[in-house]
């Protein structure tokens, strides 16, 4: 592990999400004060400048994405304020009316090259998460919201990039699936609740942003909301795989589940695998609770209570479908509240074979062959490299971790970054030997 | 090893162990890998949904990380210049895929083998020297130690002398191989010991003395050995003198097994040897006990322990092993130069078990663990630590080992990978750390299967094109632009290439597909119809003439005929090209078609003009929604005069034509046929209905022409034919 650079000041407030185009040649980062910036690598020197800049939403940006380049430089971002925009970069010379797109820019920062092409406002609830399909199923993205349904758009004219046919939307909890997580009611807890599960100053704060979010985008928000938003998780994720057609990872709420979700532009959505680690009771195994920092928000165990059989659920806060790359099998990674990293290894049903009534999900299989608790906090956010071997991870621990699969098939820790200080600062010389040595 | 992996990025956020502070400010870590290498941008987030901006503003970093450090310029050199050796030694494998077992274990081929191996040593020995050198510019930068390239060569070595005899040398005794080894790489006694031993007077008297002389004779060094028996003739015991005398004849003449063409001869002339060694061993036993001590030391325990070793006698070598700070090897070997003389490779793990018991490794030294892997006959053992000590080493040696049949060759069946393929993706995934390496990235992930070819795959998606570099410079001359865009096809064309030879047609069509994306943007329109076509992306193909043919629509003809010439050539090559769809191939032959009409019409070349125009209609080639366009622009030959540019029978079909705009547009089908006139006119329907009414005026003053000047005759029946129908 060795340093290889810094953005000194990238954004105003904590980022968001960031995310690499194509080549990791640019990155692009969102953050809770409602910008986009677009950032790129000088390869000469390896240095990272702001190509661009600009406000991209009336609420916190919860995360960018890139298209395919064979539809060009395009990205989409979802935000809190309900909305998912694509962004396109316009051709320098092209842009005959040099205004800026927003009329925030400072002037002497560089005049915006990217342009709103659209805007999808069909969403009712914040956005949380987007993702482009693979590229083989056209220029189209699936968004997911706080009101538990996955959206699927589909542009229409792809030089204009205005038009955006709503193919599917799926509201996850309706889907049907043999083993629905039973619980997923509790999500609509009492207000009381959030502050009782959170702690002091930052439950506050919770409630604050939510109420300022409400009177910001108009929107009445139900009572209850306030502890669903906080301690649920909306993500999800596409097959990379172009053979099983398009199918969608995604968990929502607070139910500890992730489903499987096939699309077909002749049917009706349906799950083919309930990915679900309650068999292993966490609660029986003794083990403390994750260490108590403010911002994990453990279901409350008052929700445990009607249902004694179901251990608390913990929600998936995010969900990483690893690109296949010639196994015969899936990878999909989880990162959840109860402060483990899983992979999954997901197995597709026989090739060609219809799924039948009602027993749709026995087609596919699943296995956990990793699970990971060494963040010891909810974990944020799990992601893949471009072929599937190396898992990162962060979680509320302060460290982002990296997982690799050694000989056997066995996953195991592959190192994690932290930002504490170091005994000697100018470590660049000592990290360089470790990795002489270690790599 | 990897689990101790720990980075603290900096400018540090938080004290020493004091990340709960970061957490109680609810900040928190997170990442995103870079597709390109392995590396990572960190930021910092909110541990909790927050939706609000924060009061103040407050700057955040994003960080950047790397798993693996990018290769320094001396290990970029180590790493090409061994991949093609790696090249090689894949092409003869791929040969022997198709032959018999026994064709790699030929003569021939097992020499080219051995080869290959012995030249991934010299390799590693000339980078070892190499970064050994003391120059200014590089000791700063150095990503391995010298000592790490001299760990690569002893172990590279050591596997060779184990595992690649010479042909028809591996049931051989193998002892003098392994002293040849021994004393290559690790030189004991040193040579400045010698040097000052041989400047003292009475070097006896020197501690040293005996420790050098000793351990000289147990590697083998007969000329150190000698030189210093030689000083003992000046030792003031007659004794000593004496056997010192013995015993240089005999060290000299300890027979060697490459001096002998048969080992039986060889193993004669040992037992005469031996014979002679326990004569000495007599005399020695024969000196009274009074005169074994010199007053600084019992010579005569040393001299034998030397002859005990010259014996073969095991607990002696051990024992002198242990004295002189000796390890494990150093008993092994000398175990297979003096106890058992004609030890067997297959002999060896047994051997240095037994050592091994006494003397373990040392477990924080990773190269010893590796040597005793290999000396213990664990190949796949000395893999796994070879994997810590450099991911280059793991796969170069595996990937011999799995030719060899030393470890096993199955794909594993969990992970569907073999031994070798693992460890080969471990370091191309090294590799990937420098996006720069992809060449030789690809090149051993292409070796490993099919999952090693898909995630090639995904390396090769991500080689930058480079298409568009001249955007960041400002002013360029149009010389120079060419140039440019010249060296940008070349690293295209470099990715085509490496598609074509690895037969990852898909990724080829997606990478045509994503240049053309860019070309169209740069308005390359010419070159991205190839890629189009190259890609056989029709709907691509229909996109980028839709993308030109828009150039008309908002720039006007010239502009339009400009980008068409780019894109006429690419039409005779599709039109003969088979399997291209009609659909989109007609819609470029439209737009050259039409770009050659506006040409003509600019060049006032109105006869041959206006033929094109109706020809597009009568012949169909003009898609519907062009009609208008087509027919606005017939008004101008219309109108000229005295010439009737158009026949009779070509003004019926322009009339046809117009007549069907209106009649659909009566039917609401309008929008298909007016859409490109209503938006070059910047109107709406209504408008572009009356433009078409000004050519309907037009071509009725054309008839009315037509009939003054008397072409009628047949044409006024062909007219009252089409009033009829």
């Amino acid at each position: 592990m060795i340093q290889t650079g810094l953005i000194q000041s990238a954004h105003n407030d904590l980022v968001t999400h960031a995310a690499y185009d194509f080549y990791g040649l640019r990155l692009a980062t969102c953050s809770l004060d409602q910008r986009i910036k677009i950032w790129q690598l000088d390869e000469s020197n390896g240095n990272w400048g702001a190509e661009d800049d600009w406000k991209a939403h009336d609420a916190a940006v919860s995360r960018v994405c890139w298209a395919h380049p064979e539809f060009g430089s395009i990205i989409a971002s979802s935000s809190f304020d309900r909305t998912v925009k694509i962004w396109e970069q316009t051709p320098m010379g092209a842009q005959e009316n040099p205004q800026p797109i927003n009329g925030t820019q400072p002037a002497s920062v560089l005049s915006s090259r990217w342009a709103e092409r659209a805007m999808l406002i069909d969403a009712r609830g914040t956005v949380r998460a987007v993702e482009f399909a693979p590229h083989y199923f056209g220029l189209k993205f699936a968004s997911i919201s706080t009101d538990n349904h996955i959206r699927v758009y589909e542009c229409l004219e792809q030089p204009s990039l205005a038009n955006w046919l709503l193919s599917e939307e799926i509201d996850i909890l309706a889907l049907p699936s043999t083993s629905s997580p039973s619980s997923v009611s509790l999500a609509f807890a009492t207000p009381t609740q959030t502050s009782a599960t959170l702690e002091g100053a930052s439950a506050s704060l919770v409630a604050q942003a939510l109420q300022q979010s409400q009177s910001q985008t108009g929107v009445q928000i139900r009572p209850g909301m306030g502890n669903r938003e906080a301690d649920g998780g909306w993500c999800l994720s596409w097959c990379k795989d172009r053979y099983w057609g398009e199918v969608i990872a995604a968990g929502c709420g607070i139910g500890g589940t992730v489903k499987i979700i096939q699309l077909s532009p002749s049917r009706r959505p349906t799950t083919l695998l309930v990915l679900d680690p309650s068999p292993t009771p966490y609660a029986d195994e003794g083990t403390p609770p994750p260490a108590p920092a403010p911002s994990i928000t453990i279901p409350a165990t008052s929700t445990t209570n009607d249902s004694d059989s179901t251990p608390a659920p913990y929600a998936i806060t995010s969900i990483a479908w690893a690109p296949s790359c010639g196994r015969s099998y899936h990878l999909i990674a989880t990162g959840s509240r109860d402060g483990h990293v899983r992979i999954w290894r997901v197995k597709p049903g026989d090739e060609g074979g219809e799924p039948e009534e009602g027993e749709s999900e026995g087609k596919w299989t699943a296995s956990v062959v990793a699970d990971f608790d060494h963040h010891k906090s909810a974990v944020g956010s799990v992601e893949w490299n471009i072929t599937g071997t190396v898992l990162s991870s962060a979680g509320n621990d302060g460290r982002i971790r990296l997982w690799k699969a050694t000989s056997g098939n066995v996953w195991r820790p592959a190192g994690s970054i932290g930002v504490e200080q170091t005994e000697e600062q100018q470590d660049a010389d000592v990290d360089m030997d470790d990795n002489a040595a270690a790599s | 090893m990897a689990v101790s992996q720990h980075l603290n990025l900096a400018p540090p956020l938080v004290h020493s162990g004091r990340v709960d502070e970061l957490i109680q400010q609810g900040q928190t870590l997170s990442a995103s890998l870079s597709p390109s290498s392995n590396s990572l941008a960190v930021f910092v987030t909110s541990t909790a949904t927050r939706v609000q901006k924060a009061d103040h503003s407050e700057e955040q970093p994003v960080y950047f990380a790397s798993i693996d450090a990018t290769p320094s310029s001396d290990r970029r050199l180590f790493v090409s210049d061994t991949s093609v050796i790696f090249a090689a030694f894949r092409n003869l494998m791929n040969a022997a895929h198709d032959e018999s077992l026994e064709w790699l274990q030929s003569e021939k081929n097992y020499n080219i083998i051995r080869k290959l191996a012995i030249d991934y040593i010299n390799h590693i020995k000339e980078c070892w020297i190499h970064v050994s050198q003391p120059t200014g510019s590089l000791e700063s930068s150095l990503q391995f130690s010298s000592d790490h390239y001299r760990s690569l060569y002893t172990c590279f070595s050591l596997f060779v002398v184990l595992y690649l005899p010479e042909f028809g040398l591996d049931d051989a005794p193998v002892g003098d191989d392994l002293m040849e080894w021994l004393n290559t790489h690790f030189i004991e006694p040193s040579t400045e010991e010698g040097d000052q031993l041989s400047g003292l007077e009475r070097p006896w008297e020197d501690d040293t003395f005996w420790p050098y002389l000793t351990r000289a004779t147990l590697r083998g060094l007969s000329k150190a050995s000698v030189f210093f028996l030689d000083i003992l003739s000046k030792h003031p015991s007659e004794d000593l003198q004496r056997l010192s005398k013995e015993l240089k004849p005999l060290i000299n003449s300890q027979p060697n097994l490459q001096n002998f063409s048969a080992e039986r001869d060889f193993a004669y002339s040992s037992r005469r040897w031996n014979d002679k060694v326990k004569s000495l061993r007599l005399d020695l036993d024969r000196v009274p006990e009074e005169d074994r001590h010199d007053g600084f030391d019992n010579w005569w325990d040393r001299v034998s322990d030397i002859v005990g070793v010259l014996e073969g006698r095991e607990e002696v070598i051990l024992k002198i092993c242990e004295e002189i700070g000796g390890d494990w090897k150093e008993v092994a070997v000398a175990w297979g130069v003096f106890a058992d003389i004609r030890l067997r490779r297959q002999d060896i793990p047994e051997i240095v078990g037994q050592v091994l018991d006494d003397m373990p490794p040392d477990p924080t030294n990773i190269e010893d663990m590796i040597h005793s892997a290999l000396f213990g006959g664990q190949p796949a053992k000395a893999l796994e630590f070879a994997a810590k000590l450099d991911p280059w080493l793991a796969a170069h040696l595996a990937d011999f080992m799995d030719a060899l049949n030393l470890i096993e060759t199955e794909a594993e069946e969990e992970s569907g990978v073999s031994l070798r393929d693992q460890y080969t993706l471990e370091y191309a995934d090294y590799l990937h750390s420098d996006s720069a390496l992809w060449r030789i990235t690809v090149v051993y992930l292409c070796s490993c299967g099919n999952i090693g070819k898909e995630r090639a795959d995904e390396v090769i998606l991500r080689v930058p094109l480079q298409l568009r570099r001249r955007k960041d410079i400002t002013v360029v001359s149009s010389e120079e632009e060419r140039i440019r865009a010249g060296d940008v096809v070349g690293v295209l064309k470099e990715v085509n290439a490496t598609c074509f030879e690895y037969h990852r047609e898909e990724v080829r069509r997606t990478i045509c597909r994503i240049a053309a994306q860019i070309f169209v943007e740069d308005k390359d329109f010419g070159l991205a119809v190839s890629y189009c076509a190259s890609a056989e992306d029709w709907p691509g193909l229909g996109r980028v003439v839709d993308r030109v043919l828009e150039e008309y629509i908002t720039n006007g003809p010239a502009h339009f005929a400009r980008y068409v010439a780019d894109i006429a050539p690419s039409l005779q090559a599709l039109r003969s090209q088979p399997g291209s769809p009609g659909v989109f191939v007609h819609r470029l032959m439209f737009a050259v078609r039409y770009a050659g009409f506006q040409r003509r019409r600019m060049d006032l070349e109105l006869q041959d003009a206006a033929l094109d125009l109706v020809a597009m209609l009568h012949e169909d080639i003009a898609p519907k929604a062009w009609w208008g366009i087509l027919l606005c622009d017939a008004v101008d030959f219309l109108q000229v005069d005295p010439t009737l540019l158009f026949s009779y029978s070509e003004a019926i079909t322009l009339l046809q034509t117009l007549q069907e705009i209106f009649t659909r547009s009566e039917q609401n089908s309008g929008d298909d046929y007016l859409s490109i006139l209503i938006r070059t006119i910047k109107g709406g329907e209504k408008e572009a209905l009356d433009r078409l009414k000004t050519v309907r005026l037009w071509l009725a003053r054309y008839f009315a022409r037509c009939t003054v000047i008397g072409v009628g005759g047949k044409h006024v029946t062909e007219r009252r034919s089409y009033a009829v129908s």
